[in-house]
């Protein structure tokens, strides 16, 4: 499925992952966390993750040029 | 814990990871039929635990060391270009989708899994639950095999007209990944509901082996790194604990040698009446304190 708009869908949603992972790195996000203090390394990863997986599918349904 | 006790848990989760029996049961379950003073819910146990698959994922990556090579190369290729053209690509990116499940689920259970921990009577409720799982596996893979008119073959031909681990869909290998996460209760089996959801996508035995250890290693290296901090701060013998985990690894790596050449022709069935039996005995041994 190759389309424009959907890549662009995906790199806004890699975007918002990768602030995610920064607050969930920094301690500001709490939300889901086992304990309600300090930073949470694991969130963080499994967002910085889900941004990579993000970028990388953004990157397959962007239209290719012959 | 005493070295000893470190070292027979090490070698017992080593042993029984990658085999569909659930090694976290077994972890949790037998220190426990054993009169072990040692709490399972203390803070260090987890960590300990996640130390020892550590070292079944370094023996996961030696074994399949040339493959990760290929696998990871292929995945940069393919992300940068934005196609997949060679089956090392497909499988790459294969592995990526099906570990995203796992790690989301993983990380957003945590906390309710390690709670589940302390009870040796679901592990052994899990175990048994663990072997109706590979039962009925073997069960819906006996009715493809009919369906596809494999009755009179050899193992090794009906095996032959299944898939390899390159070929599995994309849906399919998020399922497979999905299932994983079910392993975060003790009792059930990883790589027994990962080759399991193999079987059940078409993908040879072999294959399904393969494929759940290739999707195991991210995920275990993964949990096995990030918690590797709290083990040094929780003031725990480290040197012990890593000696378990090198036993550990070299179990694992074993095993692993082992299972890849049982399932050329091997199926799941053995494995889960052994669940069963040890999951009903492990629940009349626990309540009448044996």
């Amino acid at each position: 499925m190759k389309s424009s708009s959907l890549a662009v869908g995906l790199g806004v949603l890699g975007v918002i992952f990768i602030i995610l992972a920064v607050l969930y790195a920094i301690g500001v996000l709490q939300i889901l966390t086992s304990t309600t203090s300090g930073p949470h390394y694991k969130h963080a990863v499994l967002f910085a993750v889900l941004a990579v997986a993000s970028f990388v599918a953004a990157n397959f349904a962007r239209p290719k040029t012959a | 814990m005493s070295l000893a006790q470190a070292l027979f848990i090490g070698l017992l989760q080593g042993a029984t990871e990658l085999f569909p029996v659930s090694s976290l049961g077994h972890a949790v379950l037998i220190p426990s039929l054993l009169h072990w003073s040692f709490r399972q819910s203390d803070p260090s146990f987890v960590p300990f635990l996640v130390l020892l698959h550590l070292g079944t994922a370094t023996a996961l990556l030696i074994l399949y060391r040339d493959q990760w090579v290929v696998i990871i190369r292929g995945f940069f290729t393919a992300a940068i270009r934005g196609q997949m053209k060679t089956d090392s690509e497909r499988l790459a990116m294969l592995l990526l989708v099906g570990t995203i499940p796992a790690a989301v689920l993983g990380v957003f259970l945590e906390s309710r899994i390690k709670s589940l921990f302390a009870s040796p009577y679901e592990a052994a409720g899990f175990l048994v639950a663990n072997g109706v799982l590979m039962l009925a596996f073997e069960l819906l893979r006996r009715r493809a095999e009919r369906q596809a008119a494999l009755s009179g073959e050899s193992r090794g031909e009906q095996e032959a007209h299944f898939a390899t681990a390159e070929r599995i869909s994309f849906r399919a290998a998020a399922l497979v990944g999905a299932c994983q996460a079910l392993a975060f209760l003790p009792g059930i089996s990883r790589s027994g509901v990962t080759i399991g959801g193999g079987l059940l996508a078409g993908l040879r035995h072999q294959e399904a082996a393969r494929f759940s250890f290739l999707l195991a290693t991210p995920v275990i290296l993964g949990a096995g790194v990030l918690e590797v901090p709290q083990l040094f701060s929780s003031g725990v013998p480290v040197a012990e604990y890593l000696a378990a985990a090198v036993l550990s690894g070299v179990a694992a790596y074993a095993s692993a040698r082992f299972l890849l050449r049982y399932f050329r022709s091997g199926r799941l069935d053995p494995y889960g009446w052994y669940c069963i039996a040890a999951g009903l005995a492990a629940l009349a041994l626990l309540h009448f304190s044996l």
